[in-house]
């Protein structure tokens, strides 16, 4: 199985997780799991992802933590899966004492989870940032970051079957289902 | 010409690369890019913006989205920068914006 995969960029509130999620709730009765990336670092974290976990609870969706490791997630088979955000996933992976290290490893890592969960799912809808726009001069670890999220966007972007930026929870398409790539 | 923007390590130069069919090495004698490191020094936008019409392909990484920067001198960099990729657009035959390497076309038709 490869299920199919919807890139979804966007700025600072674009409105590109509430049209994420409607993509998963428009694929039909499928199980619905939402992979949360957010490191939990103290208690206003812990209440703020107790609260969003109670929402999706409300729209059928389980919940699995994957700050880290994305091929250690484990995902219902044949699920809808989204999975928000790889801005956080990328900047875990670098700088959390717990990730890769490294930004090959990183990278590695966080495309080699994402063919793992497209193997097992019939719908994937990723989150990620458009962060690129505000300016080209960034240095040391911003600059690694950066370079390492790019990417990792580009990789999917190159993989998914569909890409579209969220622009005001409007989607403009780069690549649209039966479209071939250009 | 051919202008071809977009956000940051986009992917715009491999894209331009294999529009053209050319090599890395290849590229500077048909393709010049980030264009807009020269907008801050120069005393005719209008004029750079000819010149570099003159290439095939014109490059400009994306800067103007961010929050507005303190430093005059970055703040001024970054409106000439906007501005001569204006100039850049009025006078290409096609715009290309390249997003996570793929590119979506803002004036004409996509090149075959």
């Amino acid at each position: 199985m490869s299920g199919r995969f919807t890139l979804v960029a966007g700025g600072a509130a674009s409105g590109k997780s509430e049209f994420a999620e409607r993509l998963i709730l428009e694929s039909g009765p499928l199980p619905r799991c939402y992979i949360a990336t957010m490191e939990i670092f103290d208690e206003e974290c812990r209440a703020r992802v107790a609260r969003h976990r109670a929402m999706r609870a409300t729209k059928g969706f389980s919940t699995v933590e994957c700050p880290v490791d994305l091929p250690g997630a484990l995902v219902p088979p044949g699920g809808a899966v989204l999975l928000e955000c790889m801005t956080n996933l990328a900047a875990n992976e670098l700088f959390s004492p717990n990730g890769a290290g490294s930004p090959e490893a990183a990278g590695t890592s966080i495309l080699a989870g994402v063919e793992k969960i497209l193997s097992a799912s019939a719908r994937l809808v990723i989150v990620t940032g458009e962060v690129f726009s505000g300016g080209n001069r960034y240095a040391g670890d911003t600059d690694t970051y950066l370079r390492l999220l790019a990417r990792v966007n580009r990789a999917l972007a190159a993989r998914a079957d569909e890409v579209c930026e969220v622009v005001c929870g409007l989607p403009v398409w780069y690549k649209r289902e039966s479209e071939g790539a250009v | 010409m051919i202008f071809v923007t977009g956000p940051l390590y986009s992917g715009k130069r491999a894209w331009a690369r294999k529009l053209l069919g050319c090599s890395e090495q290849g590229l500077p004698a048909r393709a010049v890019w980030d264009v807009q490191e020269l907008a801050a020094d120069a005393p005719d936008l209008p004029a750079l913006a000819d010149r570099l019409a003159r290439y095939e392909v014109v490059i400009a990484t994306e800067v103007g989205a961010g929050v507005v920067p303190a430093d005059p001198a970055e703040r001024a960099a970054r409106e000439a920068a906007g501005r001569l990729a204006c100039l850049l657009a009025a006078r290409a035959d096609r715009v290309v914006r390249v997003f996570c390497g793929l590119p979506l076309a803002l004036k004409g038709e996509l090149p075959r």
